[in-house]
């Protein structure tokens, strides 16, 4: 009796942690978002919200691996000159529209034309075939991209998508109201609706993303915070520079104070281009900084003032041209930073949206102006990326500072909410207290 | 110098000096009150300066106070306090709290010196300020001035530090405001009076940009010297005072600058009054000179005149005499002595006339006399002959009318002889070789020269050459040339030398031929010299004395001059000039 009494008691104190944990449908999401946007092309939406309006074929997982999402399997041929991808069954579009091989083809055919020019794309019952004279090697990378998702322009100029909320109601540049659909594939999402209020300040959403830039948000302390995994590198572009003032100037700034105090710590030092999630190697490139040998190096080159430029109103760019221009000025650089883009240097914000380290590095490599530099850049040779990767910062145009996450505010009613450092965070999964 | 300019330089210079000591007066006078209130002015500005000073510092205190006592610092002084101290999500309060308080600069400082967040230079999170950490009591320190760095160099605060206690640790809040062109405005606006504010760190400002190079150089002056200095230059009188930072170094210099542009204007106004007097003096001693030329000096000139009148031989020339006065007297005397004078030239006159009637007549006699001796002898022996001896008195007869008809001869020509200087002709001028007529003159006595038995004459012809002729009448020329040369030769009856000199004179006397006639005889007295020209005087024996006279006029007569040179023993020398 004893024992069955204890037992007793044991269970039912379970039973309200087990209420707790039960994921609850139904309930609005209240997101707050700082920035503004004007038109639901998935390519215009930020992070958050265009999967949850539209599905790319392929996605990228927490790892960074890419995954299925409205294809449900692929196939490469002919290196990477053919693909032929099975689309997944059952999937209809907000609307009711059932998606097939003939209605995602054009979509597609449109997309990749951007990366491909001599790209076709033909239409099976269910599946798709996508064909080039060239190997297309980031193809699913370029797939797993908001310009590539699946949607349908209406004649009133909204898109419908697949995802697992609808467009409820819209007003540009103010309000954005999500409904579940019903009908969704992976099945309903938790939540009834989402409603994204934007350029708002106020940090007591349910969700309020918190970007490192204006307006900048006043969180609370001990805010719940999610961050994803590294999607952006904030990185010092530059050309015609001379290698001793480069080299010293690389050596004068300290990533440290940059990462603690104008991230919050929730940045990392970027001392490669790559983040470590994405390559896997990005340790090999950690350096310290070094005031002295920076001092010697620019006391023999004398370089002439140079000016750092920023994008205009952005002021964690701002904030962090700042702090370089006052690293090289203790080195004997005189730089000053300005709004624009016509500066000697250039603080640039890389959006780490591909997961494929190569597809991304051979971006970053056309950026900084040194595409031949990725031209040796195989996917069935790891190593020729570290190579690339070291050559293209041997080119003294581009220097990694630091990488910034996607970070959110959450309210304590928000559960289900990925783990930290995954690729981004799904509304679907998201369910809320009562 | 006449009387009329020594009245008006006497009247002028009496003005003048005057009117420029009375400016110099002026001036200084105005130059002291000027610089006395422009000292008294700049004190009062400077005093503002402390004022605002200090007020804008109490200000600063209690700003600052009010950000310490902040519910912001005192919850980031709490967490700074706690376990898990995070400065970092500070670095941007700085800023806000700043804004909040309108301070120009604030820095929140750590307990290790490091600035959380800085307000003027946001980037400078994580430097050291380890000034801050060297002082405990910052309380008792007050408002200090201190140079800030900013990102585009540097600025002049104005600044009060407070420390707050976090836990066992200490938060710094340093702040303040800019000691800038807005400050200085803020200072009440005087007219004519400029406040500047120099800072004593780089970049230094180029002198050029002081606008003075008086500035510049009292800039220098108290850079090297910190202490109130004052200069006065022409266009404005500058005061340095330095500025002190909190241990004593130069970190600004606050100039007052007054312009002497009112006192420039003011000096001016007097030098030009002064100008305007002293030409109004001149004018009035120039008017004041005519006026007392015309009331003094006229009847001196009217009496100068007379007096010239009298000289030139008018002896009825009277002064005017219009007042009573020493020139009137003067006047009146002159009047008496110039009658007294005619008075006596009349019966000067008179006697002269007399004295030559006397001295012609006693020349007729004398002349007459001689022929007509031989006259009265030769007829009464004519008588006596034909009374004593009737058969003899035929060759008597003869003879007697021979000598009587030489001695009428010999009246005859003393007779013509004055008649000739009675009645002198008129000159016919023409052009006239003075060189050939002596030639030809002295040419005419050749024979009396040469003549045998006399003693030898050197005749002896020093000419110039190319010697301008003279408007003359050549006969009248000859004529007294003659008389010269024969007068000459009359002198020299033991021999000697007839020198005859003609020349050319320039200069002073351009347009004139002198001719100069010497013997080596025996010379003339001064007295004889004097006399020399007189009609019927003469030297020699058988002389009429008229032969110079009518040289003498001759020479008058064509405007020329004739002058004697003679010495006792040693010669005479005619010299006559004439006009070319």
């Amino acid at each position: 009796m004893k024992l069955r009494a204890w037992a007793w008691l044991a269970l039912s104190s379970l039973g309200p942690l087990w209420c707790a944990t039960r994921p609850h449908y139904g309930g609005a999401l209240a997101v707050d978002l700082s920035t503004a946007f004007n038109t639901l092309e998935p390519a215009e939406l930020p992070p958050l919200l265009w999967p949850a309006i539209a599905e790319t074929l392929v996605r990228v997982n927490a790892r960074g691996e890419v995954e299925p999402l409205l294809a449900a399997s692929w196939q490469r041929e002919s290196e990477g000159k053919r693909w032929r991808f099975s689309l997944r069954p059952k999937v209809t579009f907000h609307d009711g529209e059932p998606m097939t091989a003939t209605s995602v083809a054009p979509v597609l055919l449109a997309a990749l034309k951007k990366t491909y020019a001599d790209v076709t794309v033909t239409a099976g019952s269910q599946t798709l075939v996508v064909q080039s004279d060239h190997p297309m090697r980031d193809l699913l990378s370029e797939l797993a991209n908001p310009s590539a998702a699946i949607v349908r322009k209406t004649e009133a100029n909204t898109f419908i998508g697949t995802g697992p909320f609808r467009v409820a109601n819209w007003e540009p540049g103010r309000r954005l109201t999500l409904a579940a659909f019903e009908d969704y594939w992976g099945g309903r999402p938790y939540l009834d609706s989402v409603v994204i209020n934007l350029t708002s300040t106020r940090a007591n959403a349910d969700l309020f993303d918190i970007p490192f830039a204006s307006p900048r948000r006043i969180v609370p302390e001990a805010t719940r915070t999610w961050s994803s995994s590294p999607r952006e590198l904030v990185a010092l572009v530059a050309a015609g520079i001379d290698a001793p003032v480069w080299q010293g100037l690389a050596l004068s700034i300290d990533r440290a104070p940059v990462v603690d105090v104008l991230t919050q710590k929730r940045g990392q030092a970027a001392f490669g281009l790559l983040p470590q999630w994405l390559s896997g190697y990005a340790f090999l490139f950690q350096a310290s900084p070094d005031l002295t040998h920076a001092r010697q190096l620019i006391a023999s080159a004398r370089p002439a003032p140079l000016t750092l430029t920023y994008a205009p109103n952005d002021s964690f760019a701002r904030a962090v041209a700042d702090r370089i221009a006052l690293n090289a000025r203790d080195a004997g650089i005189a730089i000053r930073p300005a709004p624009g883009a016509n500066g000697n240097l250039r603080l640039v914000r890389w959006q780490l949206d591909s997961a494929d380290a190569f597809a991304e590095l051979t971006r970053l490599a056309g950026f900084a102006g040194a595409p031949e530099r990725a031209s040796s850049l195989d996917p069935s040779r790891p190593e020729t990326l570290y190579e690339a990767e070291r050559a293209l910062l041997d080119t003294n145009r581009v220097l990694p500072l630091v990488y910034l996450p996607l970070v959110y505010g959450l309210a304590p009613r928000v559960h289900n909410v990925e783990r930290n450092d995954a690729f981004n965070l799904h509304l679907e999964n998201l369910w809320v207290d009562p | 110098m006449s009387f009329r300019v020594k009245v008006f330089l006497s009247i002028t210079a009496t003005v003048v000096v005057a009117v420029w000591i009375v400016a110099a007066v002026v001036s200084t006078l105005v130059t002291r009150s000027f610089e006395r209130r422009d000292g008294e002015r700049t004190a009062a500005l400077v005093s503002q300066f402390r004022r605002e000073f200090d007020r804008r510092g109490a200000e600063v205190a209690r700003r600052i106070d009010a950000i310490a006592n902040s519910e912001a610092i005192q919850r980031m002084a709490v967490n700074l306090g706690g376990s898990e101290p995070d400065a970092n999500r500070y670095f941007d309060q700085a800023q806000a709290l700043a804004r909040e308080q309108s301070l120009n600069f604030l820095d929140l400082v750590g307990p290790d010196g490091r600035i959380i967040s800085s307000a003027e230079w946001p980037a400078r999170f994580g430097y050291q300020e380890s000034w801050l950490t060297e002082q405990a009591n910052w309380k008792s320190a007050g408002t200090f001035l201190k140079r800030e760095d900013l990102a585009d160099g540097s600025a002049l605060g104005l600044i009060t530090v407070r420390t707050l206690k976090a836990g066992e640790r200490t938060l710094y809040i340093a702040g303040g405001l800019e000691l800038d062109k807005d400050f200085l405005d803020s200072l009440p606006s005087v007219e004519a009076m400029r406040v500047q504010l120099v800072r004593n760190f780089e970049p230094l400002p180029p002198p050029e940009s002081l606008g003075s190079k008086l500035t510049a150089a009292l800039v220098e002056a108290v850079r090297k010297q910190p202490r109130e200095v004052t200069r006065t230059g022409t266009q404005a009188s500058i005061t340095a005072l330095p500025l002190l930072g909190r241990d004593q170094q130069l970190l600004a210099i606050l100039l007052v600058e007054s312009s002497r542009a009112e006192l420039a204007s003011l000096k001016n106004y007097i030098q030009g009054t002064a100008w305007t007097v002293g030409g109004g003096g001149v004018l009035l001693g120039l008017m004041l000179s005519l006026w007392t030329a015309s009331r003094v000096t006229r009847p001196l000139r009217e009496l100068t005149a007379s007096v010239r009148e009298v000289a030139g031989g008018n002896w009825n020339a009277r002064a005017t005499v219009e007042s009573s006065d020493e020139v009137g007297q003067l006047a009146r005397n002159f009047n008496q002595m110039t009658q007294q004078l005619a008075e006596q030239r009349d019966r000067m006159i008179q006697a002269e006339r007399v004295a030559a009637w006397r001295e012609l007549a006693r020349r007729l006699a004398h002349e007459l006399k001689n022929p007509l001796f031989p006259l009265q002898l030769t007829v009464e022996n004519l008588q006596r002959a034909r009374d004593a001896s009737p058969e003899q008195f035929d060759e008597v007869f003869r003879e007697s009318t021979t000598t009587l008809l030489a001695e009428l001869d010999n009246l005859k020509t003393i007779i013509g002889r004055f008649s000739d200087f009675a009645k002198m002709p008129a000159p016919h001028l023409e052009p006239v070789d003075l060189n050939q007529t002596a030639r030809d003159v002295v040419k005419l006595f050749d024979a009396q020269i040469h003549a045998p038995g006399r003693p030898p004459v050197e005749v002896r012809f020093d000419t110039q050459d190319n010697l301008a002729t003279v408007r003359a009448d050549p006969d009248q020329i000859r004529r007294a040339l003659r008389n010269l040369i024969l007068n000459a030769l009359d002198a020299m009856p033991n021999g000697g030398t007839l020198a005859i000199r003609t020349e050319s004179l320039n200069g002073a006397g351009q347009g004139k031929v002198a001719l100069e006639i010497s013997d080596t005889g025996e010379g003339l007295t001064p007295e004889e010299c004097e006399r020399l020209f007189t009609p019927y005087y003469t030297t020699k024996q058988h002389g009429t004395g008229l032969g110079l006279a009518i040289v003498q006029s001759v020479v008058s007569d064509h405007k020329g001059t004739i002058t004697v040179h003679s010495q006792p023993g040693k010669g005479t020398t005619f010299r006559i000039e004439l006009n070319a």
